[in-house]
């Protein structure tokens, strides 16, 4: 009985001595731990646990049946000679190329206007963000149907101009820009809001002052806008990026990466190979590149802002 | 009214609104541009109240000539309403707790003192640099292979855990003033009433913001439900709707663009009405985080 009496006496010592443990000068507050368990339990399985359980999948070789065989670098071996994936890291970059500053340079324009606050600016506003907030399903339908070769509205009026039928979605040619373009229409929002944001924050005294020193509305732009929104632009520049790289819902509902995979992306040729036909090694091994070339892509585009500041 | 009391009107306008004459050309060009963003809805839903003759035309009609619900008739001969349910379920869960895990993580982070806090915060804004297609094998297969294919569950505890969510209530606790918690505490509240009593209920922008983000964001969701999910009944809404694409089945290829322009408009629906109702949210929500949802 006097055993039990002093364990359980100890036992609550230990809780007071961790009630009243401190860190960095300050209680700790150990409810801190329960309130964010719910949070990165889930958030850390589905992103660091999946990562690396990818990472070791990619030197396996395995088709959903059986388990993984290790394989060493075989998986990475042939993807560098595969020429469908070097088609789809191209075809990425040329889809970052077009969609990237064609969302920051209208994003910019149309922000620019409703910061102006003329009439109707609201009715602007709403507009231009408007297609950021719908499906991928719609966007990529709506377009399906405006950039038909044979009775797309696009193709309608540039007949009336004289302009023969262009086909957006169905030739090797025009497919990744006919899917750029609804890539363009559907993102914009999201870089527009950003853009709007950074521009009402420039103090009012700034262009007052570069106004009375008689600055144009172009100079005001160039040497007093450009730079106080210079943080903003380089972070839409980069998210808009890394989100072009992972190209596929766009892709996947207006072309399925044809014709003859010239609008394939990476990820939509993980999506054929590795769901598809289960080639999941290989298929997570094409992913570890990709996450390589953003994290590249990225480091590189920061160096560079950096560099210019 | 006299020409020269409308002018004197006219003038009053263009300075209330800080519109130089010389701008007007500006003005009105954006305007038109505006009106040009938002036509390809207006052409989808004009679409969908076609008959199908006067669909694959070359002429071009904004307006029906003729409305008729038929191409909605004939979306509702597919388990449309079912996949209205399922992305329904699935979103709302997955809403409700994504807000109520992000409000609980962005309070523990912005108000608690702990050791590891700081480590915490730092994985959550490195992870936005991590793709999250990256993990689509691996968690393909480990659903796959616990059985959970085609099931609820599957569909919406992975959407669960969402960064903007604790970001934005992380950010609204900082700015708190520590008296309100404070005389709680001395009254002897633990810090779980703290949150749920006090906290939680100052905290109504975020609330909103976060339940309209990611409800949106959830129920767009496309790449997570077209894999994870095969069979007809458990599709979402935005999965089932994407059957209609002429490049994937053959469907919209005989039938003509009205019954997809129908679904489509039925699928963005919800998304939009909110989005109108609700805007100054998202946008505020937006551009105080960086965060899309």
């Amino acid at each position: 009985m006097s055993v039990s009496a002093s364990s359980s006496l100890s036992k609550s010592n230990l809780l007071k001595r961790l009630r009243h443990m401190n860190w960095q000068g300050e209680r700790i507050d150990w409810a801190g731990y329960v309130f964010v368990l719910p949070f990165f339990v889930p958030f850390l399985t589905f992103t660091v646990v999946a990562i690396l359980f990818g990472a070791y999948i990619a030197f396996t070789n395995w088709s959903i049946m059986g388990s993984p065989e290790w394989v060493g670098l075989e998986n990475f071996t042939e993807a560098f000679k595969d020429p469908w994936v070097r088609k789809a890291f191209v075809n990425i970059l040329r889809y970052g190329l077009i969609i990237v500053p064609g969302v920051t340079f209208f994003g910019l324009l149309f922000a620019l206007y409703v910061n102006q606050r003329w009439p109707l600016s609201t009715f602007a506003r709403t507009a231009f963000y408007s297609p950021n907030v719908v499906s991928a399903t719609v966007i990529g339908l709506v377009w399906v149907w405006i950039l038909d070769t044979q009775f797309g509205l696009v193709n309608n009026y540039l007949n009336r101009l004289g302009i023969p039928n262009i086909p957006w979605l169905t030739s090797t040619q025009w497919s990744l820009i006919g899917v750029s373009i609804a890539s363009i229409w559907w993102d914009l929002g999201f870089s527009f809001v950003l853009f709007l944001a950074a521009l009402q924050e420039i103090p009012a005294d700034l262009k007052e002052a570069a106004a009375i020193d008689g600055a144009n509305r172009w100079q005001t732009f160039w040497h007093v806008t450009l730079p106080q929104i210079r943080p903003a632009l380089s972070m839409i520049v980069t998210l808009q990026l890394i989100a072009t790289l992972r190209i596929f819902s766009q892709v996947y509902m207006m072309t399925n990466g044809g014709p003859a995979g010239s609008s394939v992306s990476v990820i939509h040729y993980i999506y054929t190979e590795g769901i598809v036909r289960f080639r999941l090694g290989y298929t997570a091994a094409v992913s570890l590149m990709l996450f390589f070339v953003i994290l590249v892509v990225t480091l590189i585009q920061q160096r560079l802002i950096r560099e210019r500041d | 009214m006299s020409a020269t009391e409308a002018y004197r009107r006219i003038q009053v306008f263009l300075k209330r609104y800080n519109l130089p004459v010389a701008d007007i050309p500006l003005w009105i060009a954006g305007m038109i541009v505006a009106v040009l963003w938002i036509a390809p809805f207006v052409w989808m839903v004009s679409t969908s109240l076609k008959p199908p003759k006067e669909v694959m035309t070359k002429e071009i009609q904004w307006i029906p000539r003729t409305v008729v619900l038929d191409n909605y008739q004939k979306v509702f001969e597919y388990p449309v309403l079912r996949w209205g349910l399922n992305s329904l379920i699935v979103a709302g869960t997955a809403t409700f707790f994504g807000v109520l895990f992000g409000a609980m993580a962005g309070y523990a982070l912005a108000r608690l003192h702990f050791p590891g806090n700081r480590w915490l915060f730092a994985i959550l804004i490195a992870s936005l640099m991590i793709p999250t297609e990256m993990t689509i094998v691996p968690m393909f297969v480990g659903f796959l292979k616990a059985g959970l294919a085609n099931t609820y569950f599957a569909l919406i505890v992975p959407a669960i855990p969402n960064v903007f969510s604790v970001y934005i209530f992380r950010q609204f606790f900082l700015g708190l003033p520590d008296e309100l918690e404070d005389a709680a505490a001395i009254d002897g509240a633990n810090r779980f009433q703290i949150f749920w009593r006090i906290a939680l209920p100052l905290a109504r922008a975020p609330l909103l913001a976060a339940t309209i983000l990611l409800f949106t964001t959830n129920w767009n969701a496309f790449l997570w439900p077209l894999l994870i999910v095969f069979e007809e009944g458990m599709k979402t809404m935005p999965v089932g709707i994407a059957a209609f694409t002429p490049v994937v089945g053959t469907h919209t290829q005989l039938e003509g663009f009205g019954i997809a322009m129908a679904g489509v408009t039925l699928l963005s629906l919800p998304s939009l009405l909110i989005f109108f109702l609700l805007q100054r949210y998202f946008i505020e929500g937006i551009s105080r985080t960086g965060i899309k949802g």
